[in-house]
């Protein structure tokens, strides 16, 4: 927890490897992800580097993987996944896994190979097969002699017609692509200028294409023609189209001798059922080894890539690489170095560095989601003041200021404690969906958004924009009731009727806690209700702004520059207390000094702090106590003061370090450039100041939209529902709260609930953090094996 | 509606441009190209290629790296991507690109027939066809045996047969006669193509129009230099030259009496651009042939392309520039693999 004030200390440092032992401390570091290494030569090629032939040989590793890998998909079947996280191989071992993986490769292929060749063989056979099945219905004598001869009936071209006119009719058939058989026939048409007859028919059963794989229904072609010519011309357009010839015997009678023939091929090729299981077992074996090698070459490749990144010293038996390392992890590190090293005399060693080092923040589940609605706006520069940790309170609280709703933040307390409980059940972790997984990240921060909500809802004594009265109402009806002796007949004609105060007994001093719930009867409810929330929202805003000046002292006395301090965090903060710190005072004492019986003649907090600025009284508007004006004089005088020293304290400061003859430094630091800088901060701060605080209005904007807008869905729906004590009403009441409840949670909780985050981030990113917050870091990003990164 | 095209370029083709402008990033700059001539062998190469935006367009290949392969699967790279295109583009845009493929299917029927013509068997031959160009019916050139066949039965499907109308006649396809049929081709080609960019009007004539310009003349001055020692009367040849181009009408007839290539380097003179394209032509051996000088001036124009927005001319030039990256990698990679270092850096950089 310590580290979330501030990142932790991280210094550079040497690694010396012994050559020898390189291999194996990278690896020990990478399991245990300590150390960020940086690139020593970074002006080497990658082909260049050192350890190139090993990374190329873990790359022909890979392409052997995913050879196996593709072999394992096309087959249907999914790697089993890795048990455990495998150390990197060491190089005997490696060099083992290469070889075993290649012979696999080998025997895969082979075995496919042989497969698929059986494979292309029965198809072939099939189809042919096929071709001369379908063929017979083309060219086959009529069956019978009852048939009678007529044209319809007879076979479209009947060889034997022809025999005695002595031309000798030949046959081209084969099976094409169905895609292609338009473009074919057409060609086939106008190259052989209709000197064929070509009969398309489908084939009974779809087949493989063996160029993609996929099953299609091929078309099988027969077509009859005259000489030899036009024969040469068809077959080689159909060779162009990429068709499967086949034999056609001219002979009915060979034709069915070819059939029983090829039959026959058919049953003969079972060898293709033993090749299968063959080939069903090699994947068995790949598909046990294979994940934890992947993982092993992984590891090993990005070793070697890590030790590219290093450099020799000159006796060339030491390798030495230059690394971020956290102070506190040091000793981690140097075990590491041990327990990797054969010989131990590979050490570590810290090097002085004017470079700034990365940013190092360790989160817990808890604090992640705080910290990186902080790292969204800029990773804090090394060693800032964090404002992770308060974030945890300000953030939710803020949000709960503009979501004040009791029920609302009840829903969403309990769907954040849903998940928080959940949180290890593998189903939430292993989401896929983007959205889903941003509000899993964040269940924390929603879980305590909506405790806050609760809070804040109580305090708006709101539940679903309804009133609960916890507590006796302060204010009696009763009594002013009695003191204006109303009756009935008053009642009846006066539909609106004013407590007073002032009457003895009507007010009997404020409500226990939160606004009591007589206010959402009373027709000026929004007015009070504005009043108050605007005042609220401006306290907490100065509250807040006040709260980050102060933390830049942190800053300012741990990077040692004391002097701004004097010249920078004193004005700031005097210009702040002394305008805006006393706009609180004001608004407090107003509430305190008076009471509902001098209401009348309270003065207007608006007006005195115009005059204020004004340096004029208003003879209408009382002053609130006495001597008021000179106090107001002498803080708008200190406020103004304030601004000249913000703005040229430090660069005077600096200039005249500078100009001190005892310490001279070597770096001349650009006075015009330190002033513009001021300048720049100082403008921003003083305008911010009242714009920031303006900024703050929203809370009082959104929870204002929040509650009206959820009156409004309980007014022109819910209550649609409420048609009378009946069954018929019951049965209304179904739908009505059906949608009652969805819109509730669509309109109320999801995009209002969005819209309070981002106003609290907003309020967070720019009206606090910009009062301390560079965030010009960038972050420590250890080199380890980190699961995720496997598959 | 030529003339406003900003307005509703982007609710068709938004999309592509973006893409191809993504693309276009991943061409390989200077620095990258010095990277790759000092590669030692091809697995040098491909590891440097593997930082770039080919990524590991290799790292499938078993066996020994050769340059076809590497050459094979730049064009798969290329062909994938204008077919993404190719599938998403909305008229008017779809039939431009249709436009750029129709130049690499008249190469790829050239080489076909010139090929059959040589008995070479189909299946040699296809794959050394441009994928890019290839279309259904190519393989069956073959079995032409004069262009009137070649129409008629093959072609007349594609849509090469617009640009055939003049090239039929009865002439046996000799090797003079397939020469005249490409630049007859090229010529309605290109013809047509201007006339369909000049119709889109706007940025896509305006970038198109230089672009083609000067396709058809570079067109012209290969005819005419190639023509010399032939048997092609200078009648004939007149006709081979697109007219689109800048030396049309008078540039093409001092081209069409020309004699010899010092003529031809005297009417390229009258045109500034041409006059500093054949002044940086040299005949030494680490000089520039005019080949080379004509690519880097078509790299120039196709680059400059990229300068305006809401035109269709990204789309050709950065096909056109992505072929140029290929000859470019294919020349290192044959440098690298033949040992023949000292021209290796004969590629013509783009960025």
């Amino acid at each position: 927890m310590g580290s979330l004030f501030r990142s932790e200390e991280v210094c550079l440092a040497q690694l010396f490897l012994q050559s020898a032992s390189a291999y194996s401390c990278i690896s020990e570091l990478g399991e245990r992800g300590l150390l960020e290494f940086r690139d020593l030569n970074p002006k080497v090629s990658p082909f260049q580097r050192r350890f190139v032939g090993e990374v190329r040989r873990c790359e022909e590793m890979e392409k052997t993987f995913t050879f196996l890998q593709q072999e394992l998909r096309a087959a249907g079947r999914l790697p089993a996944p890795c048990p455990e996280s495998p150390r990197a191989p060491a190089a005997r071992e490696a060099l083992r896994v290469q070889e075993q993986s290649e012979q696999l490769a080998q025997e895969l292929r082979e075995v496919s190979r042989s497969r698929s060749s059986l494979r292309d063989r029965l198809r072939d056979l099939r189809q042919h097969l096929h071709v001369l099945r379908e063929g017979q219905r083309f060219t086959s004598l009529p069956v019978g002699p009852g048939v009678p001869a007529g044209l319809g009936r007879e076979p479209i071209l009947d060889p034997s017609l022809h025999h005695h006119l002595d031309r000798k009719i030949n046959f081209v058939a084969g099976v094409i692509h169905p895609w292609r058989v338009t473009a074919f026939e057409r060609l086939l048409w106008r190259a052989c200028r209709g000197y064929l007859v070509a009969s398309f028919v489908e084939m009974p059963e779809p087949m493989e294409d063996p160029a993609t794989g996929e099953s299609i229904t091929w078309v099988i072609f027969l077509i009859s023609y005259w000489g030899e010519q036009i024969g040469q011309k068809i077959r080689k357009i159909s060779n162009c189209f990429h068709c499967q010839v086949y034999g056609y015997p001219e002979s009915e009678a060979s034709r069915t001798e070819a059939i029983t023939r090829l039959h026959g091929q058919i049953q003969e090729l079972s060898t293709l059922e033993e090749t299968e299981k063959y080939l069903a077992e090699v994947l068995d074996k790949v598909a046990q080894v294979l994940p934890t090698w992947r993982v092993q070459v992984q590891k090993m490749k990005a070793i070697y890539l890590v030790l590219n990144q290093c450099s020799f010293d000159v006796t060339k038996k030491c390798l030495i690489a230059e690394v971020w390392c956290p102070v506190r992890d040091l000793t981690q590190v140097q075990d590491a170095l041990r327990q990797g090293s054969v010989s131990g005399s590979c050490f570590v060693q810290r090097v002085p560095t004017t470079e700034s080092p990365p940013t190092l923040i360790r989160t817990n589940k808890f604090t992640a989601g705080f910290q990186s609605i902080v790292d969204a706006y800029g990773v804090a520069s090394y060693q800032e003041v964090n404002p992770a940790p308060y974030a945890i309170i300000t953030f939710p609280f803020i949000f709960a200021i503009m979501f004040g709703d009791v029920g609302h933040g009840l829903l969403m307390f309990l769907f954040a404690l849903w998940m928080v409980l959940y949180e290890d059940s593998p189903r939430l972790r292993q989401g896929t969906n983007e959205i889903w997984l941003t509000f899993f990240e964040g269940r924390y921060l929603i879980l305590l958004m909506g405790a806050f909500s609760i809070y804040t809802g109580f305090i708006y004594n709101e539940c679903f924009s309804k009133a609960t009265a916890i507590f006796p109402s302060a204010w009696s009806v009763a009594t002013m009731a009695n003191h204006s002796s109303w009756s009935s007949a008053y009642l009846a004609t006066h539909p609106s009727l004013t407590l007073d105060p002032n009457v003895t007994g009507v007010f009997q001093g404020p409500y226990p806690f939160g606004i009591d719930p007589i206010w959402s009867l009373a027709t000026n409810h929004l007015n009070f209700l504005n009043s108050f929330k605007m005042k609220m929202s401006v306290v907490l805003g100065i509250v807040h702004m006040g709260f980050g000046v102060m933390l830049g002292v942190f800053n300012h006395v741990h990077f040692q520059q004391r002097h701004r301090l004097v010249l920078e965090f004193l004005p700031e903060m005097i210009f702040l207390l002394a305008l805006f710190g006393y706009l609180v005072f004001l608004i407090f004492y107003k509430w305190i000094k008076f009471s509902a019986a001098d209401s009348r003649v309270a003065p207007s907090i608006l007006i005195h702090f115009i005059d204020m600025f004004l340096f004029t009284s208003n003879a209408e508007n009382l002053p609130l106590y006495p001597g008021q004006v000179p106090v107001q004089m002498v803080l708008v005088v200190l406020a103004l003061a304030s601004v000249p020293v913000l703005l040229l304290g430090t660069p005077l400061y600096q200039w005249c370090r500078q100009r001190a003859p005892r310490t001279v430094r070597p770096r001349a630091h650009d006075f015009a450039e330190i002033f513009m800088h001021q300048a720049i901060h100082t403008i921003e701060y003083c305008l911010g100041c009242v714009s920031n605080t303006a900024s703050y209005l929203r809370l009082w904007a959104l929870s204002l939209a929040h509650a009206q807008l959820s009156e409004v869905l309980w007014s022109m729906v819910m209550r649609n529902g409420f048609v009378g004590l009946s069954y018929v009403g019951g049965v209304v009441l179904v739908p009505v709260f059906a949608a009652f409840a969805v819109l509730t949670v669509a309109i109320l909780l999801v995009m209002e609930g969005l819209s309070a985050f981002l106003h609290a981030l907003r309020l967070h990113w720019v009206e606090f953090q910009n009062k301390f917050y560079v965030g010009a870091g960038y972050k420590l990003c250890p080199f380890a094996f980190a699961p995720d990164t496997w598959e | 509606m030529p003339g406003y095209s900003e307005f509703y370029f982007n609710v068709d083709h938004g999309y592509l441009e973006g893409l191809v402008r993504g693309f276009k990033a991943g061409i390989l700059t200077s620095a990258d190209y010095v990277n790759l001539a000092q590669c030692e062998t091809l697995e040098d190469l491909k590891l440097h290629l593997q930082t770039t935006d080919y990524g590991n367009f290799l790292a499938n290949e078993t066996g020994p790296l050769t340059v076809s392969t590497i050459d094979e699967k730049l064009k798969t790279k290329l062909l994938t991507e204008f077919h993404y295109f190719r599938n998403h583009a909305f008229e008017p845009l779809a039939t431009f690109l249709n436009f750029v493929t129709y130049s690499y299917m008249i190469d790829n029927v050239i080489l076909l027939i010139t090929g059959t013509l040589h008995q070479r068997p189909i299946a040699e031959l296809a794959p050394k066809c441009h994928p890019l160009g290839s279309f259904e019916q190519m393989e069956a050139v073959s079995i032409a045996s004069n262009p009137t066949e070649l129409f008629n039965a093959i072609l007349v499907d594609t849509p090469l047969a617009a640009f055939f109308q003049d090239c039929l006649s009865e002439n046996d396809l000799d090797e003079m006669n397939i020469e005249i049929m490409r630049n007859k081709l090229y010529k309605s080609y290109l013809e047509a193509f201007y006339k369909f960019c000049e119709k889109q009007g706007g940025t896509t004539a305006e970038i198109m129009r230089p672009i083609l310009e000067f396709e058809a003349d570079r067109r012209a001055f290969i005819i005419t230099i190639n023509s010399f020692g032939t048997e092609l009367s200078k009648d004939d040849r007149e006709k081979l030259y697109p007219t689109c181009g800048k030396l049309y009408p008078e540039g093409l007839h001092l081209l069409a009496n020309a004699d010899d290539y010092e003529q031809v380097k005297r009417v390229a003179e009258y045109y500034a651009d041409y006059k500093a394209v054949f002044e940086g032509v040299g005949s030494g051996t680490g000089e520039k042939t005019l080949e080379d000088a004509f690519f880097e001036h078509e790299v120039k124009l196709n680059v400059l392309a990229f300068n305006n927005q809401f035109h269709f001319g990204v789309f050709y030039a950065y096909v056109k520039l992505k072929e140029q990256e290929c000859r470019n990698i294919v020349w290192i990679a044959e440098c690298i693999s033949q040992r023949h270092r000292t021209k290796i850096n004969n590629y013509i950089p783009i960025f």
